[in-house]
């Protein structure tokens, strides 16, 4: 669906993105996650066509973009770096002046799809107000109406919760998620660890205009061999364990153990009492920690 | 794409704003004259304001004479500037290029927006103009040339038509310029202010012997040869010529636009 | 790249629309093999030609500007727009455009109507044999048929043509004979097959560029039909009638002087009897005017702030390109003499010399009426 290669983008001597590959398929819902000033949003407008790469190429639909930005792109809605629309304007004018530009919005069906996508994303009861009225959220929840407006087979977002109050970032997880099981792919591009962790199938990180990882989520969470168990007999615990117990502290001991069934047998058979046992997951969070450096906002001295 | 751009202009309370801005001059003027009953002395003034005084439905004329030196081309400039750098500052551009929207395409709608514009403004100062004059000054028709001979009041009224197309037409150049400027700028202000410089410049190079080589490449050389259009017989050169030369404004500065912003990175 | 190559595009496109113009009026103009004479010979018989078309005239002679003479400051200091329609000597329409208006002489054999359309008056006059210059003496035509009057083929010779009006036209120059003259020479281009003269240049001694140029811009050799010069003065329009176009006039009908039958060695015009002398022939003109006190003391101020006019013991003088001038100082009783002309300031010297060594003074200033 998505397929860059090689992508590049230098202002100057600064390079924003540099040679990075990246795959979406479709049905994912694709978490691209970033650090401020990754080049995530400059990746986004590349893949849009608002920014030309400096070199690499961009295949939308197995398309060659921006080359053919005409056929391919009545077929992605997009978010970029928040909403913005004509303030005077109601939501409703808005989109219909929207949809009126280019091709892919039919009119006969325009004021239909319009008053659906407003239902959507629950605006329903504010389309005919000024922009200029209306809350964050609510200009939020306008743009994602935007980008849904032709029913589009991929969804380009950026930080498309940006602005909502946690019942709207619930209200958005579950549009995108319904979304996507009706056949939309999803590319969510987004520095909310959390919110991707919850919603994406496959995940990219992006650290100063490079992809450090490109991840399947169930990959990134399979169990990493280890099993966490919680217990108040943490001495005989170790001594029963030795040299497998490799991390412990007051309460829990992480124990080398891939099937923690058999661990738990082994430890209720020598009379340890366990509290809890679990497979160790690492967060994303943590691998995402793992595989960046420190944050491009810093500035050491 | 076209149909948009002026359901945008309409919507625009802007526009609304500036062409009742416009129409003050003219108004303001049509009082005082009506008031004092003083026109302008000869060879000083705008066109054909010391006819109205005994003909009040020329005042139409009068009225787009007042504007066009600088008021038009000033509301002109301001709308044209804001056409693409409006839509970069206001974070719109980037939602109609991924519509997606052709930029050349887009350039051209613009334009063609701007002219409707002043098409627009050109009409209502003409029949706010029509009324005041018909209302407040002269009333004996007088239905005479520049060169003194009678017109018909059919042929007023099509040279009339025709001198509203010109002034029109001749505020492309500038529209063009300004267009121009706001592909290369994100600020529809810096944009107006520098479509507006050139046209001082030109105004004031047209005043300079000195300058007589340029003079006919200037944007502000023919605009008000549409006083020719009401000699009799009809002088067209100038008016051939202004048209011709808004028309080359309008390819090289439009062909700056395109040039620079066919593919311009989109950072707004 | 792609920017690169598409700004190229738009360079060359400007660049080709820029100099397009100029390269077409860079072609040479397709010259002919007439000679001087020829050439000269046909200017002169082309008094008889119709045509009309839009002249553009360009004078850079800044003149002291005084009441009497704001007219002449502009059609020679400053560009001139000219419509022209010409039937014959006596039933042509020249109309002087201006941004807002224009301002109309039509000319018919009892007279000649003055329609300004922006103060809405139409005056009428007689003609005069002595009056200021008008925009009608700028027309090319016009101007070189004085200019040429009585040149002999010894002062012409052949320049190359110019493209004037799109007409290929052939050049004569004129090099004026008498050492009077402060004319270096006038530049003519004659339409090759009628004569008519399409564009004049006026070269002052010592100076690179024309003192005056007069040139059509589109023109049409033939005769215009007999609407184009027909005016009657449109419903509510302020007409009426004067004796006197202007002052030149006047003081040739009243002033109760006789001017001497040659001055400064340039023979006196057979043409003019009043008492306005008109001296010289061709390119070579000198004028003498008698100014009764009320006209020359406004000019003698005016002179007396001009930048370039000088004091001289016998009056002021002033010299705008090839056009001199001496205003004299009130020595005769109740007026001054104005020698203007294109002449030398020696000649008009002389000229003074002449007038104080013998008044021509016959009597008192009189005021009869003015033919009608």
């Amino acid at each position: 669906m998505i397929a860059a290669t090689g992508l590049t983008k230098r202002y100057g001597s600064l390079c924003a993105v540099d040679d990075i590959d990246l795959a979406v398929h479709p049905g994912d819902i694709y978490g691209f996650l970033g650090a401020n000033g990754s080049g995530k949003t400059t990746t986004v407008r590349m893949l849009l066509g608002l920014v030309l790469p400096t070199s690499g190429s961009i295949r939308l639909f197995d398309e060659a973009m921006p080359k053919a930005a005409h056929q391919v792109l009545p077929r992605v809605g997009a978010l970029v770096e928040g909403p913005s629309a004509y303030r005077h304007l109601s939501g409703h004018t808005h989109l219909s002046l929207l949809d009126g530009m280019g091709p892919g919005g039919p009119r006969d069906s325009r004021r239909r799809r319009i008053a659906d996508v407003l239902d959507q994303v629950g605006l329903a009861g504010v389309g005919s107000r000024p922009v200029k009225a209306y809350s964050l959220g609510m200009r939020q929840r306008l743009g994602l109406a935007g980008a849904l407006l032709r029913s589009p087979e991929l969804l380009i977002l950026d930080e498309p919760t940006n602005g909502l109050d946690p019942q709207g970032i619930h209200e958005v997880r579950d549009l995108l998620l319904t979304l996507n099981r009706a056949g939309t792919t999803v590319f969510l591009s987004s520095h909310l660890l959390a919110e991707v962790e919850q919603l994406c199938t496959r995940v990219g990180v992006l650290d100063r205009g490079r992809v450090v990882l490109e991840e399947t989520m169930d990959t990134l969470r399979t169990p990493s061999g280890r099993t966490v168990v919680h217990t108040p007999d943490i001495g005989r615990t170790l001594a029963l364990l030795g040299d497998r117990a490799e991390q412990y502290d007051d309460v829990t001991v992480t124990v080398r153990a891939p099937d923690p069934a058999a661990l738990n047998a082994e430890l209720v058979q020598a009379g340890v009492r366990v509290s809890a046992l679990a497979p160790e997951r690492r967060s994303l969070e943590q691998i995402v920690l793992a595989a960046t450096g420190p944050s491009a906002d810093r500035v050491d001295a | 794409m076209i149909r948009v751009e002026l359901r945008k202009l309409i919507l625009s309370p802007r526009t609304w704003v500036t062409i009742a801005l416009l129409d003050a001059l003219p108004t303001l003027v049509a009082i005082l004259l009506a008031l004092t009953d003083l026109g302008p002395r000869p060879g000083t003034g705008p066109a054909f304001l010391s006819a109205v005084l005994s003909d009040g439905s020329l005042f139409p004329l009068a009225a787009i004479a007042i504007v066009l030196p600088l008021f038009l081309p000033a509301a002109v400039a301001v709308i044209a500037g804001d056409a693409i750098a409006g839509e970069a500052q206001g974070g719109t551009l980037r939602y109609l290029l991924i519509r997606p929207v052709g930029r050349t395409r887009l350039l051209v709608a613009k334009l063609l927006a701007v002219l409707a514009f002043v098409l627009l403004a050109v009409l209502v100062i003409a029949v706010t103009a029509y009324i005041v004059g018909t209302l407040l000054l002269g009333d004996q028709p007088l239905a005479t040339s520049v060169s003194g001979s009678a017109l018909s009041s059919s042929q007023v009224a099509w040279r009339t038509a025709l001198s509203l197309c010109y002034a029109t037409f001749s505020m492309l150049g500038v529209a063009a310029i300004a267009l121009f400027l706001s592909t290369l700028s994100d600020s529809p202000l810096a944009a107006a202010m520098g479509a507006l410089a050139f046209l001082i410049a030109s105004t004031l190079l047209l005043t300079l012997d000195a300058a007589n080589v340029l003079q006919p490449y200037l944007p502000t050389r023919y605009w008000l040869s549409f006083v020719d259009l009401f000699r009799d017989p009809i002088l067209w050169r100038n008016v051939v010529r202004g048209t011709a030369l808004q028309g080359v404004y309008v390819v090289v500065f439009l062909g700056a636009a395109w040039a620079n912003f066919a593919t311009k990175d989109i950072t707004s | 790249m792609a920017t690169i190559r598409r700004w190229c595009v738009v360079a060359l496109g400007v660049a080709l629309l820029v100099s397009l113009p100029v390269a077409i009026s860079a072609l040479p103009a397709r010259d002919s093999e007439v000679s001087a004479e020829e050439l000269l010979e046909k200017a002169q018989g082309s008094s008889d030609l119709s045509y009309s078309g839009l002249i553009e005239s360009v004078g850079s002679l800044r003149l002291p500007i005084s009441d009497h003479f704001t007219d002449v400051a502009d059609l020679f200091g400053e560009r001139t727009t000219m419509r022209v329609w010409w039937r014959g000597d006596d039933d042509w329409r020249v109309n002087r455009l201006s941004v807002g208006g224009e301002t109309d002489l039509v000319h018919d054999s009892r007279g000649t109507t003055t329609w300004d359309y922006e103060s809405n008056h139409a005056t009428r006059t007689p003609t005069f044999d002595i009056r200021l210059p008008q925009a009608s003496d700028l027309l090319p035509p016009a101007l070189a048929q004085r200019l040429l009057e009585d040149a002999e083929a010894a002062e012409v010779n052949r320049i190359p043509a110019a493209r004037v009006a799109g007409i290929d036209a052939p050049g004569l120059r004129l090099d004026p004979s008498e050492a009077q003259s402060s004319i270096d020479h006038v530049d003519l281009w004659l339409d090759p097959d009628s004569g008519l003269p399409v564009r004049v240049s006026v070269f002052g001694l010592s100076v690179e560029a024309p003192a005056l140029t007069t040139t059509f811009l589109d023109v049409a050799i033939a005769r215009p039909s007999e609407s184009s010069t027909a005016f009657s003065p449109p419903a509510g329009v302020d007409s009426h009638f004067a004796d006197f176009v202007d002052i030149a006039a006047a003081a040739n009908e009243f002033a109760p002087v006789r001017p001497p039958r040659t001055l400064a060695g340039l023979a006196r015009r057979p043409t003019t009897m009043g008492a306005v002398g008109v001296y010289g022939r061709g390119a070579t003109l000198l004028i003498a005017l008698p100014l009764w006190d009320r006209a020359a003391d406004p000019l003698r101020e005016q002179l007396a702030t001009t930048p370039g006019a000088a004091k001289i013991p016998s009056g002021m003088t002033l010299a705008v390109g090839p056009l001199n001038l001496l205003l004299t100082g009130t020595a005769f009783e109740d007026h001054s003499w104005l020698f203007v002309g294109t002449v030398t300031p020696a000649t008009l010297e002389r000229a003074t010399r002449q007038v104080f060594a013998h008044p021509p003074s016959l009597g008192h200033w009189v005021v009869t009426s003015g033919p009608r």
